[in-house]
């Protein structure tokens, strides 16, 4: 058995997925934090400012002028959805999200090159990720339905996979384990 | 084994793939902020750091062409398999493709007369006054590019998939630093 194959599994997939899902959750993260800095209370949308649709714009972005009045409303939504607490609470769980991804991509390379696990702190890299997952999700289920309906979904989607990211590295290190005993 | 990489080399093509997913996934949310205006500014900085990021992975690209005809030259010409042409044709395709999404974009960008401040440091200069159809046409380019470039790092990744199953060492070079 060579040291990538563990008892049956393959450990280098894991480092693969680790960096491909780790590579996607910073990018989903790092969009979630420029979106929270974006669309801020207070400003234009919320004040009722109508939407600036000049023809020109519409031609170029191919939209029509219900479209271009409804990206306000789409700002409108987010900020009329949004609890005091829901912003400040997702800049931290985006910001804390995307170091934990970087870590998950660093710790996957590391799992690929060396076809080696370290155990604890890829226990506590997907631990952790699973931890932000629930938070995010805790948080938005007590939004209201328009906010619940953007990110319930895709955070359940995240949850499961570092569910099951955690799942295998603890198998495969407890069939490490086994092997060696 | 595989041979070493470079640790540049491994920094440069993993700081691009985080840097495209960014790319991706910011202009899919970016585009439903409402139309710019005096007033309507929620566009600003998104846009702005689309625009970084995107001539950022330029120049890496630029750096990484240029490392692969270097390096090319002092590697001796081995007889390769079918799977290998495959491989390094998804290769020139995807730096090919990145660097037309780049340029495309920034073109779009200089004819929508909006400016591009590299890293709110240096002001890029634009390439021309205002132009609706060519702003639009680059625009189209820099549409169909970028999904082009999104099927070929799916099967980029799905080949990178394929060698870690089969549990050979050809995808481990890019992951030791």
């Amino acid at each position: 058995m060579t040291p990538a194959q563990g008892n049956g599994i393959n450990t280098k997939w894991i480092g693969l997925i680790a960096v491909l899902f780790g590579l996607l959750l910073l990018a989903s993260h790092g969009n979630e934090l420029l979106k929270q800095l974006v669309v801020t209370p207070g400003s234009a949308a919320e004040q009722g400012v109508p939407a600036d649709c000049r023809e020109d714009e519409l031609e170029e972005e191919n939209l029509s002028l219900l479209e271009c009045e409804l990206l306000v409303s789409n700002v409108q939504i987010i900020l009329a959805s949004s609890p005091d607490w829901f912003r400040p609470a997702m800049l931290l769980f985006s910001t804390l999200g995307s170091l934990f991804a970087v870590f998950s991509i660093y710790l996957g390379m590391s799992v690929v090159a060396q076809s080696k696990l370290g155990s604890i702190s890829l226990k506590a890299c997907f631990g952790g990720l699973l931890a932000i997952d629930l938070l995010i999700f805790v948080a938005a289920s007590n939004t209201g339905p328009l906010l619940r309906a953007q990110y319930l979904w895709p955070t359940l989607l995240w949850f499961f996979v570092h569910a099951t990211l955690l799942a295998a590295v603890i198998t495969s290190l407890s069939d490490k384990q086994e092997v060696a005993e | 084994m595989s041979r070493q990489l470079p640790r540049s080399k491994v920094l440069m093509h993993w700081l691009i793939a985080a840097s495209v997913f960014f790319l991706f996934i910011s202009s899919w949310w970016m585009l439903s902020l409402p139309l710019p205006s005096d007033i309507f500014t929620y566009r600003q900085l998104p846009f702005q750091l689309h625009k970084n990021v995107g001539i950022t992975v330029f120049i890496i690209i630029i750096a990484m062409i240029a490392i692969r005809i270097f390096q090319k030259d002092k590697l001796i010409q081995e007889q390769k398999s079918r799977l290998e042409k495959l491989a390094e044709l998804d290769h020139v395709l995807t730096y090919f493709l990145i660097a037309a999404c780049c340029i495309s974009g920034y073109l779009s960008s200089s004819y929508s007369g909006w400016e591009t401040t590299f890293w709110w440091l240096v002001d890029l200069p634009a390439w021309s006054e205002e132009n609706d159809d060519l702003n639009i046409f680059f625009s189209d380019i820099h549409l169909w590019t970028c999904w082009a470039l999104l099927a070929v790092i799916a099967l980029h990744v799905g080949a990178a998939l394929y060698h870690v199953f089969k549990n050979d060492d050809v995808v481990d070079k890019m992951f030791r630093l």
